[in-house]
């Protein structure tokens, strides 16, 4: 498996390679414990994923990366899309993704369609989160 | 599809057994990160850093201290391994820095809250504290090293536990020399794990050294669940003990801050809540809080919260040594993602800076007080940058308080800060 790198501009990069289909961007860490513990849910939900896509980002360094890729082997995401922080200016990278975020984590980007943005600060089970995977359904 | 969301709910519902799937094995190895003596590293740093050489504005972090002697030391690391320097000149050079010590495995907590860090003593001794983590674990080990010659050699590093797993430690010393030290254990967690029971965060564990950092004695966990990815903050009260502020994980995964005051001998803390934000999540903000006290005794603490009741940065005092707080406070501007604030007393001034972010430019902005923290000077920026930087440090040193900065484009920068309202008030 391979991450790609994730920096300045990569967000609306992303959104834009994605227009026209709704899509995830989920933040995670190694350094961030209930990060690691909703990874599985995570798998389960790009396992199972129908009418999106999602993007999994890894906001550790290039030093905690092999400690990354061994978590994602472990619960089943090699297949997915990842990408890995590779640059250090992680201000820009949080704003350009949401100017409110200061870099906590779990973080999720529900990106619509048409590129309008819903963040989410925390678990999976967020209800925005799971009224946006319902919504998807429903379509 | 509602398949995968009924699931989620379900998991959701048990989020209680599954809280600690993520915490690694209480029997993991604690010397997969033993370290060694060497200056030589192995040049893999976090992403996109400065550079790779042996020098402070190639680290990510910067942890500044005063020597006796005037000089200014500063811990960082580069690569996988942690340094001091000195300058003579209040930043402007470094001399050659002293490596402390290299990792062979694992890696340097050097990113974010996590830093290495020094204190100077008042004989001379510089302690130096860090701590590291194996590659396939998250436990980590704070270790100590000393230097009694003045920064050109450091003791072989010492691990302040063998077992268990800590991170974010905070030293304080006090003017008899007595050194305190607290930080985040994850001990209890890993036992409760063992046990297949649930255990929210870490816990906050104390100890002391009466011999100048040579031996930590009285090492006890006394606070269960902080959370376990925001520093810890420290100030020394006005009777020579010390008060810690962080993070902890309340009923219902409230993630609000604590301060508690420890006895001499670090055996007891008393511990109160110093803000009900109600910011209910199951995350980690890596967003710590910091406290300073003042010449009258007076506890000063800034946090970072988004909780249901306040979003942004506050500011909240307490008159009567930690039984109440004041209303918090805000300060900083949202709109341009206000964080990482740090507060500093020095000579009957207050001083508190922190991050802002408009998208292009970091700026580092300043408030001072001179009533105890009632009024603050407008907001003042201090500094700036358009690159990578480091979380701003306050020091004080002999009445004046400086910004310690760490930035990419600039490299290290100490920075006196007013001393009048007049000036402090003055645009840039």
């Amino acid at each position: 498996m391979d991450f790609k790198p994730y920096g300045r501009g990569a967000f609306g990069q992303l959104t834009k390679a994605h227009a026209g289909k709704p899509l995830i961007v989920h933040y995670w860490s190694v350094t961030c414990p209930p990060c690691l513990v909703e990874l599985p849910q995570w798998a389960k939900i790009a396992a199972e994923k129908k009418g999106f896509d999602i993007v999994f980002v890894n906001t550790d360094g290039d030093d905690e990366r092999a400690r990354a890729q061994a978590r994602i082997e472990k619960v089943g995401l090699s297949r997915a899309e990842h990408y890995g922080f590779a640059d250090a200016f992680v201000e820009k990278l949080y704003f350009e993704a949401d100017s409110a975020w200061r870099g906590e984590l779990p973080f999720t980007a529900l990106v619509a369609p048409d590129g309008g943005v819903v963040t989410v600060t925390g678990a999976v089970d967020d209800p925005l989160i799971v009224e946006w995977l319902e919504k998807r359904v429903r379509k | 599809m509602m398949r995968l969301v009924l699931a989620l709910l379900a998991l959701a519902a048990s989020g209680a057994a599954s809280a600690q799937q993520g915490a690694p094995s209480a029997d993991a190895p604690k010397d997969a990160a033993t370290p060694t003596q060497s200056a030589t590293h192995a040049g893999m740093g976090h992403p996109a850093a400065a550079c790779a050489e042996a020098k402070v504005d190639c680290a990510a972090t910067a942890v500044p201290a005063f020597a006796k002697d005037g000089r200014l030391w500063v811990a960082f690391s580069v690569g996988k391994s942690v340094y001091a320097a000195a300058s003579s000149d209040n930043g402007a050079t470094f001399s050659a820095p002293t490596a402390i010590a290299t990792v062979g495995d694992g890696v340097i907590d050097a990113h974010g809250d996590a830093r290495p860090k020094i204190v100077a003593l008042k004989d001379g001794t510089l302690l130096a504290t860090y701590t590291t983590r194996p590659d396939k674990q998250m436990i980590g080990t704070i270790f100590t090293a000393r230097s009694t010659d003045g920064g050109k050699t450091f003791s072989a590093p010492q691990a302040l536990l063998n077992e268990g797993g800590q991170r974010f430690d905070s030293i304080v010393v006090n003017r008899k020399g007595r050194i305190y030290a607290g930080w985040l254990d994850k001990t209890h967690a890993l036992k409760a794990k063992a046990e297949g029971k649930e255990f929210l965060g870490s816990g906050v564990a104390f100890a002391y050294s009466d011999d100048g950092g040579k031996t930590f004695k009285g090492k006890s966990i006394l606070i269960d669940h902080a959370c376990e990815c925001c520093r810890m903050s420290g100030a020394l009260d006005k009777d020579g003990t010390p008060v810690f502020a962080w993070r902890q994980v309340l009923d219902g995964n409230v993630r609000d801050h604590m301060v508690a005051k420890l006895s001499a001998d670090a055996a007891r803390a008393t511990a109160t809540r110093v803000s009900d934000d109600d910011w209910a999540i199951n995350s980690c903000p890596h967003h710590g809080p910091s406290i300073a006290i003042d010449a009258a005794g007076d506890w000063h603490v800034v946090w970072f919260t988004k909780g249901k009741k306040r979003q942004g940065l506050y500011y909240a005092r307490s008159l009567d040594a930690g039984k109440s707080f004041s209303e918090p406070e805000k300060f900083g501007d949202d709109a341009r993602a206000a964080g990482h604030p740090t507060l500093v007393a020095a000579k009957g001034r207050l001083y508190r800076v922190w991050k802002e972010f408009d998208g292009t430019t970091t700026t580092v902005a300043m408030q001072m007080s001179r009533d105890n923290g009632k009024s603050w000077t407008a907001p003042r920026v201090v500094a700036q940058t358009l690159d990578a930087s480091d979380h701003p440090e306050l020091i004080a040193h002999n009445g004046a308080a400086y910004l310690s900065w760490l930035t990419h484009k600039e490299g290290y920068r100490l920075m006196p800060l007013p001393r009048d309202e007049k000036s402090a008030a003055a645009p840039q």
